[in-house]
Formats: C-alpha cells, structure tokens, sequence
C-alpha cells in the first residue's frame, strides 16, 4: 500500500489536534502520541516514503504543527496534575511548627560581614553620643542635591552618574538628605550618623558596584572645629583599625563642607612603611570629610554662624573590604554561603 | 593633569625633590595619583651627539646604511641604521652600546647582514619624545660630537599626575601647579612666560562677541607668512609627556600655551574664513563637521565660532575641519578666548565631545590670563613657523571684577581649632595671590569662582595647616547615643533569624519589573524598584543548592517601596527568608520572630501564585509558607514580613501578672474535629470558654486514623489551671472542663476522646 497516498495530511493534522485537546490525563496524551507520532504512525510512515519535496514539506509542517501541540497540552497536563497533587497536601497552617512536619536541625547562620561592619560603626558612634539615623532612600533633587549645595552643573546631578526615578526624584546618591531633614527637625545640638544603601550609576566591577552602603557624621554644636572632627575620626579609626593608627588630613572639595579634607588613616597592614595596601603610600584613604558649609545653615533658616558643625562619610563595604582583606567587592552581593559563611 | 617636572621648574624656583613636592600638592592642593619616570631611565651617559663621518649602503642589505659616527672616542664607531633622511656631515643622537632605551631595550654590539652595529642613530620615537620614526633625528650641525645628549634633549623626565577637583581650574596648567608649589613650599613664582615680539603691520583682524554671556572675551590675533611644518623636539617632547599628541608646529603651539597657562587657544587658516569671526549661538540645525571628522547639528543653545558664512567651530571644545590649520596654511588667525563654563558643559554633554579645551573652561578658566596667551603664542609662533605678526584685537564684555572678601583671623582660629596668628595668615594668603587691601582680601583672579565668602579664605589658611591641627573631641553639654526602637528590633530580627539557621544575604533593590519603574534602567534585570524581598533571595538559593551547599536558609532585612501616588514611593523595611525544607521550616522561624517581639500572631489560611495552595498562611504583618515548586525547583519554604508593621504591634511593655504560690492542674484534652476545622480556632475557644483559672494552653499533638474516621483528625490539647487564692482541686477544674467540652461541641461539632 502506499503510505504516502494513504495520509490526507490535512485530516490528518485536525485528528491529531483533536486527540490531543481530548486527552486530559498524561496517561491519555502518550496513547494518542503513540498513534499519531510513534514509529509505526502513517504520519511517520508517510514522511519515510515520501519522494517528492512538495508534498515532504507540507508532511513536515504536519508534522511540527502535532508535536507542539502535544508538548503544550503536556506541560498544560504536568502543571494541572501537579496543582491537584498540591491540593491534596494540605496541612493546618495554625498549628505550631513542631506539629506541621519535619524540620532541620540547622547549625546557626551568620550575618552579612556588612552588617557586622555596620553595627560595630554604629556601636562606636553611640558610644559617643551619637544617634543613628536611617534616612529614607529616595529622596528628592532638593534634599540629594540643592540642599547640599551641589552646583547646577554638578556631574552628579547628570543622569550619567545619577539613578533617577522621577523628573525630581532620585536614588540618594549619598545618606545625607537625612542630615539636612534631621537639621529641619531639630536645632542643635546634633549629633549623628546615617547609614545605609546609596546608589550610583556604575557598572559592575571588582572596585565599583551601583549600590553600596555609606555611613555619614554630622556633629553640628556651639564651637564646633576642624579639630573636633581631626579627633572624632581618629578615635574612630582606632576603634576600627587598631590603637596605633594615625589620622592625617588631605584638602579636597566637596559641595557641602568649607573647608573640605579627605582623612587618610596610617596603614594598619604595614604601619606606614609602605604595602599594595596603601599604595605604597603608607596611607589610606578612608572618605570625605570637612567643616559643614554655612549654605546648609542658611538653607534650614539658621544664622550663618550660630553654630559650626562638621560632617564626614564613609563606606561601609570599603571598611568591610580593608578590615576582612576582601578583595572584590562584588563578593558582597553574590551571597555566595561559602563566602559568607566565614563572618562569624 | 600631567605635569613634566623639568617644565614646572622653569616656572618655580624651589629646594624641593620631587617627592617633597607631589607630597605637598597632595595634601595641601590636589591628589598626585602618582609620579612616572619617563624617557631615558639608564647611564645618560652612553646618549651622545655623533658626527656622521661616512655613510653608504650597506654592502649586503639594500634597505640599510653603513655608517662611521665620531662619538667623541678615539675612534669612530661604525653603526648600521635603516634610515635614509641623513648623509655624511649630519649630527645625528647616538646610543651607544649598553645603553637603556626609554623602552627597556638594552643595545648591545651586534652584526647586522654581517657588519658590526655599535650602538644605534636614534629617531625620536626611540628617545620616547614624538611618535615620528620615518627617519632618525638630525641635530644642530654647529654641535660638538660627544656632547651630552642630555644638553641637547630632554632625554629623561619625571612626570605628576595630579587630579584637581572641579573647583580649581587654575591647576590645569603648569603655571598654576607652579604657583601652588612656589606658596606651599616656599618657592620663588617666576614671572608667567611669554613676551609680546615685534608686531609688523597694523591689518584689521575682524572679530566680535555676538553672545557676551557665552563669551565674555575674544582675542584675535593675525600671522602671516607662516611655514607649517614640525614643531621642534623640546615642545614635542612636552607635550608627549603631558598627554598630547604633536600634530603641527601651529597646532602644537596653541595646545602647549594652553598646557602651560591653562586658557586653551585655537588657530585657523585665515585663507579659508570668510571674514571675520564672531561668538554667537548656533542656528537651529545648523551644521558643522568638527576636526574629528564628524558633522554635528548644532541646537541653538550652542556656542559657535562663526565667519561670515558658517560655524566654523563648537566654541571651547572643537574647531571646525573646514578651516583647519594644514599643511598649506600660510595665514592664522589665532584664538584667545574666554568662555563660560556651564554652556560649555551642557555643550560637551550633548555632542558627547570631551577635550582638553572643554574640561578647562567647563570648570572656569580665568579670562585675564587670555591676554597672556595669546601673548606667549604669538611668541612661540614667531620663533617656531617664521610667522610674521601683522594684527591683534581684543574684545572684552564685562570681566568680573576681582572680590574683595574680609577676614576675621580669630574667626579662622576659632574654626580650624588652632591659633595661626593673624601675619600668618596674611603671609599665606599673600603666597597664593590673595591681596591684603584695608577693606580684606582681594581674590586673585584664577581663584575668583571658589573663593567668594570668608570661609573660602578660611579654607585656604587651613590646608597649609592640616597637619598642625590638633586632636580634639567636641566639648558636648547633651548626650544621647542610642539606638531608635526599630533599630534595635531589626537587630533583635537579624539575631534571632541567625540563631534559627539563617544566613544574612544583600540582594539588589532593583528587580527586573514593578511599580515604580526607573526611566533609565541600569539594565533589563535592574529596571524597578522591588516591593518585595523574597523574589530577589530566590537566586541566590538557587545558586547555593546548585554549588552543592547544604542547609540552605537565607534572609534578607531591606527597605521595599511602594508607590502610593505621591511624589515620593513609602519605603517599608522587610524582612524575607527562603529555606529548604517544607512548610514548618518557615513556620519556625516566623514563630521565633514574633516569639522575640512579644506579638501574639493570628494565622489564617492564604493563597499567593506564589506558594504551595494548601501550605501557605498569612498574619497580619506578612505572610509565610512553602514556596510553589514551579517557583523554585524542590522543596522550599520562604516568608515576609512587614518590620515596620511588626514595630507597630510589638508590646512596648511587658505585661507582666502574678505567679501563683499554689501548685497548678495540669489536663490534658484530645478532640475530634472536622478536618477543616484550625487548631488556631479550637484553641481561641477553649480559652474563651475556660475562663480566669487558665494559665496555660498549647496544642500539643495532631492525630488522623481509623478510629478517627475519614475526614476528621484529633486535636490534643494541654492546658494548666491555678489561681492566686489557692491550690486547685480536679473538682475545682471539673466545671471549666465541662464548659469547654460544651462550647467545643456547640461550636466545632467536636468530641472529646475518652
Ligand atoms: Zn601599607
């Protein structure tokens, strides 16, 4: 007989579709697979035996168009099948979790080496009167930026660096919008430090990750001086890094402070003497810092000079990164558990 | 900015290394991000003038030259080159053998095609002063063979990269950083190089400021009969080693003024401008193909040098191919001008065109240092291409006029915390320029932009004092170090979810799709802000089960934000665990939360697509259950909870009541009830129905079988009685029994098992 004759591939194509909607177990489906795609199928037998191209292709399409048909009404039959087993297993989810059904005896988990580094930074600063302050994260271009004085050309303000949400709303790209409401809030003194995630627009590297976490100070009070802030962050370093560290000032620029440093603290890896640490320079860098400008002052209604304050910044991951010897910062978000196993 | 210390030194005299210098602008200036050694680094000794005695082709290589070289020795050295730009007579620049190449090739005596090399006839690209090495460098003939190559080139240097910050400008020149050295050290500022030669003609030159907000100054300068051709070797190497590539000796000229005094300067073929030239806005669509090669339409808030006719350049950041100084150029007209910075940013930005020229003036370069380049360009053009110099024009809308700022010194003592006497900080502020008048300090001009307030000049006194800053703490009156409550609850959260198996995990706030959309997402995955915490810890417990990790239990403390229609999104703190492990892994571990914070939950059945249909609960802070297995292969378990909601219903004080004197009754009760009946329901009416003598009352065993009969299970309870006034009798707790028998038949239809 000839096979190629025998199919109608039209017919043949609407039968199996049919088959295929009428199964409704997977039991059902194979069956009617067996028949319409199984080796001994006239489909198959037909597509074995056909010579010429026209009438293979159109066998072909048949051919494609049956088998997605069946691997959907499968995955369709798998999922039904698997919602009805799910139905069965009930339990009473009021019941204490001793009486709802098996659980680990799991060895205690750890934090993140951030959070560890976090609440030894916010521990050092309550020590020292300090409130810790957690600000909110999407802020305002008033409050991220003209509050803190940046420049209408201020790079930061681009949204090459910025990560915007609205015309007017941002990301903060620093934690302190939180100083600026704090200051609105309250007159001095104030005492502070605000912590938590702030964003930048940086593609991921071993160095650099758009999302990191900043601790920032601000100590606003009557007679407030540079050398408060020389002695409040060599306190801290040593806290951090070692009773031997040496703080040192470099002058910088930064919208928000007049005058501005960037403290550097001695290597703790080779005392000073020089390491792929500290560059070779004996020195890290450890943030901004500086005296606050009376912008700020001025922007919250204060006097220009009722009070001096001063304010400093710092990153949590970069303190992680130099007090654990992390290399990558981008193991502080792979969450990788043989990584971060290690922190206790 | 690169800064080749054999420059800097022709403009400050100082008794300072080096290092002493990139120490002191590093911290009392800018960041040195580090001082290289270029050029030559071995013996300078084995660089000398040579002589060529005799060269001819190299008998067994036609591409090569045979040549006797008189270095100065007792006899002449016989070197093989492959260059032709030279014959007998010229003075050439030798290495001679063992002597270090500025690319670390040590040369040797060696054959080439069987003739002795020894040494080699350098080109200027192996001095590492230019990128030519189409023929080798031909010296002044009146030179002396064996001289020093040193005394002729600049054959070694040392270069500071200095990265100032966008407030001082005027450390993007040589000059500047010199004067920064001269009062940070105590050096001697020489005079600002440049001396205005003979001007031969009187022609007009033709310019104008059609924009003196853009422009607020405007220098013409017209040279005739210029030779374009190379510059010579010491400004090459300059520019080199500052980072600028030699194109011209015209070009190079205005590119090294513009190193050296920091106002960038352009030139155009005069012959190929139609008319004069003048700074305005741009037409809307007009076009013009900058020297990169690249037409650019111009938006009418640019900045154009235009002719008569067109742009003939983006103002500040890139003139215009058109009118390119070329080979052929014989005339120039020569651009010394000031431009505003802020158009020049917004400019740069839109055109996605940065250069030298436009990251000086966009920080703000001083417009009275143009007069002085253009003097000192003028100079050097005279000199380097024959030029003639035959017309001058400058064109000045109103220049900001210097600031006079007054000084208390106790003031500054007060805010730095160090008593500097007030002739010190004169003495300072007039190293750096400042000019004590009776009314203050007049602002030097290069400094105008930053300094405009008495805590600028304060800040100027300070970073010559950083180091002599003491070491002190604020002198407090009020203290109050103390973590807020939910601070502490979220420590009291993270402590209790790690003693329960968890491990701390940060994911990314962003997810993939969500309310609150970024309009330019960091990528497809980081597109919006996530308003739950759970879906992003699915990952990393994929990942973690995958890399063969046992005990797989994550948590995540975070913020989720949530758009309610204002003009900021509510951010609410999470918390959101994903555990492998079936339905009471998260029941657990929610229980141990809310058993810390001292809230009593109310669970209650729920559905999520998300989790398994029959094993998910919800209370009034969040939800927790096992995890839909189409969600995450196997089985896991995963909750949410809402911190701040969890702050809200944690008890602020503990309620405390009496413990009994007496010894309490101990029962324990078994019911049969209807499967769908919840435990928590059963228990919330004994105790309603027990009354004041309850103190204590668990669910403590769940039983499903024959006796029970299909679709019924046994709940078995266990409940304590005891009162203040006495000890308790079975008869005594006789009564409470039978109520709660009552009230659960009535109720649950339910039988207590004998
Ligand atoms: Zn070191």
């Amino acid at each position: 007989m000839d096979t190629v004759a025998a199919v109608d591939p039209e017919r043949l194509q609407q039968e199996a579709l049919a088959a295929v909607a009428a199964a409704s177990t997977l039991a059902e489906l194979d069956e009617a697979r067996v028949q319409y795609l199984g080796r001994r199928s006239a489909l198959k037998l037909a597509l074995r035996d056909v010579r010429d191209r026209e009438t293979g292709m159109t066998l072909n399409a048949v051919r494609e168009a049956v088998e997605a048909a069946f691997a959907a009404r499968e995955e369709d039959l798998r999922r039904a099948e698997l919602e009805e087993r799910l139905a069965t297993e009930r339990v009473d989810v009021t019941l204490p979790a001793g009486l709802v059904g098996q659980r680990k005896l799991r060895p205690r988990g750890t934090l993140h080496p951030s959070t560890l580094v976090r609440r030894e930074v916010e521990d050092i600063f309550l020590g020292l009167g300090y409130e810790i302050v957690d600000g909110r994260e999407v802020e305002t271009t008033r409050y991220n930026f003209d509050a803190l004085g940046f420049p209408e050309w201020h790079p930061a303000r681009s949204p090459r660096d910025t990560l915007y949400l609205g015309d007017e709303t941002v990301l903060r790209t620093e934690t302190s919008p939180a100083q600026i409401h704090k200051m609105e809030s309250q007159r001095p003194p104030i005492y502070m430090v605000s912590i938590g995630r702030v964003y930048r627009r940086d593609d991921i590297t071993a160095t650099r990750y758009p999302i990191f976490h900043q601790f920032e100070g601000l100590a606003i009070d009557d007679g407030i001086t540079m050398a408060d802030l020389k002695g409040t962050l060599l306190y801290v370093m040593r806290e951090l890094y070692g009773p031997e560290r040496e703080v040192r000032f470099r002058t910088h620029y930064f919208p928000f402070t007049e005058p501005s440093m960037e403290p550097d603290v001695s290597c703790f890896n080779c005392g000073g003497a020089g390491c792929a640490i500290c560059k070779h320079s004996g020195w890290i860098e450890m943030g901004g810092s500086g005296i606050v400008d009376p912008y700020l002052y001025e922007f919250v209604g204060w006097g220009l000079e009722e009070y001096s304050g001063f304010a400093f910044g710092m990153g949590v991951e970069r303190t992680a990164q130099l007090r654990y010897g992390i290399g990558d910062i981008r193991a502080f978000w792979e969450n990788d558990l043989r990584f971060l196993r290690q922190f206790r | 900015m690169k800064v080749p210390l054999s420059w800097l030194r022709e403009y400050v005299r100082v008794d300072a290394t080096t290092a002493e210098i990139a120490e002191a602008l590093s911290v009392g200036s800018a960041e040195v991000e580090g001082v290289a050694r270029v050029g030559v680094q071995g013996e300078p000794g084995l660089f000398r003038v040579g002589h060529v005695v005799e060269a001819a082709k190299h008998p067994d290589a036609d591409r090569l030259q045979l040549t006797s070289v008189d270095v100065g020795e007792d006899r002449p050295y016989s070197i093989v080159c492959g260059a032709w730009n030279f014959g007998a007579g010229a003075k050439v620049a030798v290495a001679l053998p063992g002597a270090t190449l500025p690319d670390g090739l040590v040369l040797e005596r060696r054959k080439l095609r069987g003739k002795v090399s020894e040494g080699m006839i350098l080109a200027e690209d192996e001095l590492d002063l230019g990128g030519d090495h189409s023929g080798i460098i031909v010296l002044d003939d009146a030179l002396e063979p064996g001289t020093p190559l040193a005394d002729v080139l600049p054959l070694a240097d040392e270069v500071l990269d200095l990265e100032p910050t966008g407030n001082r400008p005027d450390l993007f020149s040589v000059y500047g950083v010199a004067r920064e050295v001269a009062a940070l050290l105590g050096g001697e500022l020489l005079p600002m190089p440049g001396s205005d030669p003979q001007q031969d003609g009187d022609e007009a030159v033709g310019i104008g400021i059609d924009d003196p907000e853009g422009c607020l100054r405007f220098i013409g300068r017209l040279l005739r009969d210029v030779t374009v051709g190379e510059a010579p070797l010491w400004l090459k190497g300059r520019l080199r080693r500052s980072g600028v590539r030699a194109i011209s000796n015209v070009v190079d000229v205005t590119n090294y003024v513009m190193l050296a005094l920091g106002s960038p300067l352009h030139a155009y073929d005069l012959d190929l401008l139609h008319g004069g030239l003048v700074a305005r806005r741009a037409r809307k669509g007009e076009k013009v193909r900058t020297l990169d090669g690249v037409e650019r339409t111009l938006s009418a808030e640019d900045l154009v040098i235009a002719d008569g006719e067109r742009a003939v350049g983006l103002a500040g950041i890139m003139g215009g191919e058109e009118t390119e100084v070329s080979s052929g150029t014989q005339s120039v007209l020569l651009e010394a001008a000031n431009f505003e910075p802020v158009g020049i940013l917004r400019s740069s930005e839109r055109h996605s065109l940065r250069t030298e020229g436009s990251n000086r003036w966009e920080k703000g370069v001083d417009p009275y240092v143009a007069g002085q380049a253009a003097t000192y360009a003028t100079q050097l053009l005279v000199e380097l291409s024959g030029a003639r110099w035959t017309g001058a024009e400058d064109v000045q809308a109103e220049l900001p006029k210097p600031a006079v700022i007054r000084l208390r010194p106790e003031r500054a003592s007060e805010l730095i915390g160090l008593e500097v006497a007030a002739e010190e900080q004169s003495e300072i502020l007039g190293r750096l320029g400042f000019k004590e008048l009776k009314s203050g300090f007049r602002v030097p001009t290069w400094r105008a932009r930053d300094v405009t307030r008495e805590v600028d000049l304060i800040e100027e006194v300070a970073r010559f004092k950083l180091a002599d800053i003491p070491f002190t703490l604020p002198r407090r009156e009020a203290m109050f170090g103390r973590l807020s409550r939910d601070q502490r609850l979220r420590r009291q959260v993270e402590d209790v979810l790690v003693g329960a198996g968890y491990g701390e995990v940060y994911t990314p706030t962003f997810v993939a799709d969500g309310d609150l959309r970024l309009p330019e997402p960091l990528s497809a995955e980081a597109a919006a802000l996530r308003a739950v915490l759970y879906a992003s810890l699915l990952d990393p417990a994929r990942r973690n089960a995958d890399a063969g990790a046992g005990d797989v239990a994550l948590f995540e403390i975070a913020r989720t934000y949530h758009d309610v229609g204002g003009e900021l999104p509510e951010e609410h703190w999470h918390v959101a665990g994903v555990a492998d492990g079936g339905f009471a892994e998260a029941k657990w571990a929610v229980e141990q939360v809310y058993a810390a914070l001292g809230i009593e939950p109310g669970y209650e059945r729920t559905s999520e697509p998300f989790l398994h249909p029959g094993k998910a609960a919800r209370t009034a802070e969040g939800w927790l259950g096992e995890l839909h297995p189409a969600v995450l292969d196997g089985t896991w378990s995963a909750f949410e909870l809402d911190l701040d909601a969890l702050a809200e219903a944690a008890p602020q004080v503990v309620a405390f009541a009496e413990v009994s004197p007496y010894p309490e009754v101990r029962q324990d009760l078994a019911f049969v009830v209807d499967e769908d009946v919840p435990a928590a329901e059963v228990l919330a009416a004994i105790r309603e129905a027990a009354g004041g003598l309850l103190r204590e009352l668990e669910v403590f065993d769940e039983y499903r079988g024959e006796q029970i009969g299909e679709g019924k299970r046994s709940l078995a309870f266990r409940a304590a009685f005891g009162s203040l006034e006495g000890t308790l009798t079975d008869e005594d707790v006789a009564p409470v029994r039978a109520s709660i028998v009552d009230a659960l038949a009535t109720r649950f239809d339910a039988v207590l098992r004998a």
